[in-house]
């Protein structure tokens, strides 16, 4: 239920890496997830997916890495370099 | 393409927020207990049932939270002690900026206790600290015994658990036995209170229980409050 939120919060922490690399385009987020994270990793990437398509960056990809305990982490962010003609 | 490293939490802004509260709530030596349970596990009545017995003297005050209503702070405000609601117009649970930004005004000093009653759900709340000392999940003879399985988040975080509406145990059909064994399955060694807000079974246990709470609270917080002057 609270899986926009939480795709919101990892949208705003790779807002604030783009103003630091300009020039690039995040491709891809990772985050980890634990089983006993109270986040359900289907729900959060309907959600995250809903979200991007009206947001930017385009074309983000969320990988998840599921996890035993109660992680509820973000790992990195893949910044792919912006060719610009 | 460029790895850019994170390794932070994705709630770590909230879990800022709470780290400053707890702070403070520590300063002032003032035991917080967030109670979580699904809407309609009785987490109201025994609070109500719990504010009714509180030794004269008890400086406490509720925070409870609803997407909806100021209904369960009317409830609670009938026992003498402050109340506010928090109503979240529609998250699922309470963060640690809603508490701050409730606590405003609230001389903390005064405290001895502050009851956190989250909002009806067993899932989300589970993810948000809001700088409290513990957690108590309330499960109710009326759900599931495999709450604590469907649910493990909760059950792991909690250290304890109260099982309440004990006194329709012998209308339903649960067992509490069964109930123990799945909440010390995903959480071996959750304390356990069987409780009625109605006749007040358990009660007792559960007062002491608070107590003793309180006391180690004020015997930590005397060291800590000297350290930071």
């Amino acid at each position: 239920m609270h899986e926009m939120g939480i795709a919101n919060s990892i949208l705003e922490a790779v807002w604030k890496e783009m103003v630091r690399y300009p020039g690039y385009r995040p491709a891809k987020v990772d985050v980890r997830i634990g089983a006993f994270a109270g986040v359900d990793p289907e729900s959060l990437r309907f959600c995250f997916e809903a979200m991007v398509r009206d947001t930017p960056p385009p074309r983000l990809e969320l990988a998840i890495e599921p996890t035993a305990g109660d992680e509820l982490d973000l790992g990195s962010i893949e910044m792919e370099e912006v060719l610009t003609a | 393409m460029i790895s850019v490293p994170l390794e932070k939490k994705v709630l770590g802004e909230n879990d800022r927020i709470a780290a400053g509260l707890r702070l403070v709530l520590d300063a002032t030596r003032t035991l917080s207990l967030n109670f979580i349970g699904s809407p309609g596990a009785g987490k109201t009545a025994f609070l109500e049932r719990t504010l009714r017995m509180l030794p004269t003297g008890t400086r406490a005050a509720v925070l409870t939270g609803d997407i909806q209503t100021e209904n369960d702070a009317v409830r609670l405000a009938r026992y003498g002690y402050p109340v506010r609601q928090i109503t979240t117009a529609g998250a699922c649970h309470l963060d640690a900026r809603m508490v701050e930004k409730h606590l405003v005004d609230w001389d903390l000093n005064a405290l001895d206790l502050l009851l956190i009653e989250n909002v009806g759900n067993l899932v989300c709340p589970t993810s948000y600290d809001l700088g409290e000392d513990g957690k108590v999940v309330i499960l109710s003879v009326a759900e599931g015994e495999d709450k604590p399985l469907k649910y493990p988040g909760i059950f792991k975080k909690a250290e304890l658990m109260i099982l309440s509406k004990v006194d329709l145990l012998p209308y339903v059909p649960f067992s509490a036995e069964l109930a123990r064994e799945c909440a010390c399955s995903v959480h071996p060694g959750i304390e356990i209170i069987e409780a009625s807000a109605i006749t007040g079974e358990g009660f007792s246990q559960w007062m002491e229980w608070l107590e003793r709470r309180m006391e180690s609270k004020r015997a930590l917080a005397v060291d800590y409050a000297g350290a930071i002057q």
